[in-house]
């Protein structure tokens, strides 16, 4: 490739010019000032999945503000970009959204992998099931700058980094594409941690040395004791008891029981767990919803428990009146879960059933729109379950 | 790992993306067609898909996709012990870390009977408060931009950053703090703490009104939120909205007041409601509830207290077996942690109630009969985050 990767006519041209006398230096100082151009003038792509994003803002906002290194127009569209900083996690089903962007882009284009997530998965590098480790699996990265986000400066710091890469390229260090997808996920981590060593040891035998001649120089220095700073203590103090808001537990559960004798209790005081038995699910949650003298109007969420043996199906009331909470269990069986749905009495509980089917696989009777939410179609597995296993996806914490 | 696309929607076969219903409440004469907005969008504020269904120009109906920031944040809490914990409810909604942190701990609290000293008190609340302002300057700057009105946003990013520099100093972090712990917090605040509050409140002050002349007074703001996305009382309520969303409705529901946690029930503000719940509404809402915020600030000033700022604590936490749950009020609307442990040091379940999960389930119901550009302008005023609705 020629200037900066550019057609083959200016290939051609600079082989011309390069056989007159000085002709060389010529070609070099353009494509210098090509480089030059181009490295003052990014145009980043405004893409940001999580907190990194945030940052990625700052550093543009008024105190940071990334125009003063010539990052200055954020563009909305990857085609008239061409710098993609991955501002947070990248999991399975944005990567091949990723891929597109990045492909989408008019090359020279240059990647910053902005914060732990984007470098290698960060904090859900482990147990995490559908989270990519490192945005680097995925498109070649250019600049890493890490940090749980990194701060605006640190981001700033790795845009002048990648200016000085992007200054020294020319005919002889071209602007290369990486090639994507079939390229192997390249371990740095292990030569890094070689070099490392080998630092290490050279670092323990200048410090050995320089005991050595300290030792020489000063034979009756004496060095100053070491005093330990005193822990702080702390006292342990009882909790404030606050009366719980609206009606009281022992009321609600009376008046329940008088409509449904067959319900139980679980033992604990402050927040009342009501276990249903299955036949009576939905009638209790439709007479309760109807009731006004109790007042629960807001489903707070709906969501499950895998006791290994069976499902618990929780479902928590709030009423915005009064501020009482009412919680509901329901037990599912394990071989072939399935319940009725509340979503005809709760419209929010549409998608909570959703994600309670996405993510354990209990499935709900007569929902309007039984999809996954969250997980693609063909994701193996409920991985809230506890007997969820995915070697390919997820790296076990090994502490 | 398959990165090949799955279940290609093909117009010209007939077919529908997925979500919609085959019926459409379009008279048949009108020629629909579908839009797909996003994950790659701008003013999707983060990786959201919305599907919409459009006659012309006006939405017959919108479907949401989520799951493009879904990290199985549940799953990894499940394998780490409950100090580790903390770190990840940063991570959910980012903008409202703190009170995240909060709403963990005071689950844990609840579980162990610990008490937290008066200094410990005023720090969290005074702490939850500033987070508050921050988020929604974020959110009015934001906002603003959504609309085509950039000045906002390096506004609004000005005052946050003198929010952020108190919160450095707290704790070394500008935006995932982990700072709270079951009783208290890790660290003391600085000697620069308290002045460095009297002088945001200054700022505050002038701010609000310049942002009232700025942009709520603007004619062509008005016109785009004023009677844009109405949402009734019943529907909000129906769907589980809270926060902003929820009160524009007319429902006077703030945690801090009618169920109060911490010492809120100390401090004298105000609740502020909305009366028709449109876009107007909820944006008016929220630059209220900022003044609010620095109302209960004032208070707590004046009367903070000396003392230690924690109680005791411990390298490791064991909840003994059972389930526990506490809700905070973020600055998003309401947030639940629900802890089931079974007394290892490991929780067996943790469950997040995300405030964002059940605002934009309404997306639908606001969006229908309105414009394509209005829909900018309710996902605007929704204020979502979209870690914090995929978890």
């Amino acid at each position: 490739m020629g200037v900066g990767g550019a057609s083959n006519l200016t290939e051609q041209v600079a082989a011309i010019i390069d056989r007159y006398p000085g002709g060389v230096k010529m070609v070099d100082s353009i494509e210098f000032l090509v480089a030059w151009a181009r490295a003052n003038s990014m145009w980043p792509l405004i893409y940001g999945t999580a907190c990194c994003a945030m940052e990625m803002m700052a550093a543009g906002s008024s105190r940071h503000d990334w125009a003063r290194f010539g990052v200055e127009v954020a563009r909305a569209t990857p085609r008239q970009a061409d710098l993609i900083v991955l501002a947070g996690t990248i999991v399975e089903k944005m990567g091949k959204n990723l891929i597109t962007l990045y492909e989408q882009m008019p090359a020279p284009k240059y990647v910053i992998a902005m914060g732990s997530c984007a470098i290698s998965g960060g904090p859900f590098y482990y147990d995490a099931y559908s989270v990519i480790k490192g945005g680097d699996r995925l498109i070649p990265v250019d600049v890493y700058v890490p940090g749980c986000p990194p701060r605006p400066e640190a981001l700033l710091y790795g845009i002048m980094e990648l200016q000085e890469k992007i200054k020294k390229e020319g005919r002889r260090n071209p602007w290369k594409i990486g090639d994507i997808l079939t390229t192997p996920f390249i371990d740095t981590h292990t030569k890094a941690k070689k070099d490392w060593v080998i630092l290490e040891q050279k670092k323990d035998q200048e410090q050995q040395a320089a005991r050595k001649q300290f030792k020489l120089d000063n034979p009756d220095f004496k060095p100053a004791k070491a005093v330990r700073l005193k822990k702080e203590k702390f006292e342990a103090i009882k909790p404030e008891t606050r009366e719980p808001q609206g009606i009281s537990n022992l009321v609600l559960l009376q008046k329940i029981q008088l409509q449904f004798p067959k319900i139980s209790v679980s033992p604990q005081e402050d927040i009342l767990d009501l276990t249903v038995p299955r036949n009576n699910y939905t009638d209790l949650i439709q007479f309760l919803k109807q009731n006004d003298e109790l007042g629960l109007d807001l489903l707070l969420q709906l969501s499950a428990i895998d006791w290994k043996d069976h499902f618990d199906i929780l479902v928590h009331l709030l009423s915005t009146r009064d501020g009482h909470k009412l919680f509901l269990r329901c037990r599912v069986d394990k071989e072939d879960p399935e319940i009725d749905t509340i979503s005809n009495i709760f419209r929010g509980a549409e998608w909570h059933e959703r994600e309670v089917y996405d993510l354990f696989g209990i499935r709900f009777r007569n929902h309007p729109d039984m999809r996954r939410i969250f997980l693609n179609k063909d994701f193996p597995g409920h991985p809230l379950r506890k007997d969820f296993e995915d070697p390919e996806r997820v790296i076990k914490r090994p502490y | 790992m398959n990165l090949e696309p799955v279940n290609n929607f093909n117009p010209d076969e007939g077919g529908i993306p997925e979500g919609f219903s085959r019926t459409s409440s379009a008279t048949k004469s009108s020629e629909e067609y579908f839009l797909n907005m996003g994950p790659q969008h701008p003013s999707t504020h983060g990786v959201l898909r919305l599907v919409l269904r459009l006659d012309g120009e006006s939405v017959l109906g919108v479907v949401p996709h989520l799951g493009y920031v879904h990290r199985g944040l549940e799953k990894v809490a499940e394998n780490q012990t409950y100090l580790q914990n903390i770190h990840l409810t940063d991570r959910l909604d980012y903008l409202s870390s703190h009170i995240n942190n909060l709403g963990y701990c005071m689950a844990m609290e609840q579980a162990l009977d610990i008490g937290i000293p008066e200094r410990g008190e005023y720090i969290r609340v005074m702490i939850c408060e500033l987070q508050r302002i921050q988020s929604h300057l974020l959110w009015w700057g934001v906002s603003g931009m959504d609309l085509g009105a950039i000045t906002t946003f390096l506004y609004g990013f000005k005052e946050r950053e003198l929010i952020t520099d108190i919160f450095e100093e707290l704790c070394g972090a500008r935006l995932t703090m982990n700072f709270f712990r079951p009783g208290g917090s890790f660290a003391d605040v600085t000697d620069g703490f308290i002045p460095r509050i009297k002088q945001v409140i200054e700022i505050m002050h002038k701010a609000l009104d310049e942002y009232n002349t700025l942009l709520t007074g603007n004619i062509i703001f008005q016109e785009r939120t004023k009677n844009i996305g109405i949402l009734s009382k019943e529907t909000a309520l129906s769907y589980g909205c809270s926060g902003a969303v929820l009160r524009a409705s007319g429902v006077s529901y703030d945690v801090r007041k009618n169920d109060p946690y911490s010492i809120y029930d100390r401090f004298e503000f105000d609740v502020p409601i909305g009366s028709i719940g449109d876009c107007f509404d909820r944006y008016c809402l929220k630059i209220e509830e900022m003044a609010q915020s620095v109302r209960i600030l004032e208070q707590a000033v004046q009367t903070f207290p000396e003392g230690p700022y924690r109680s005791q604590q411990k390298a490791v936490y064991k909840l003994p077996k059972g389930s526990y749950y506490s809700q905070v009020e973020t600055a998003r609307g309401l947030l639940g942690t629900y802890i089931v442990a079974e007394g290892g040091p490991k929780p067996y379940r943790v469950k997040f109630r995300s405030p964002s999960f059940s605002n934009l389930n309404i997306l639908n119901e606001l969006a229908v009969g309105h414009k394509l550009a209005d829909i900018v302008t309710i996902l605007a005023t929704l204020d979502f985050v979209v870690p914090d609705l995929d978890r």
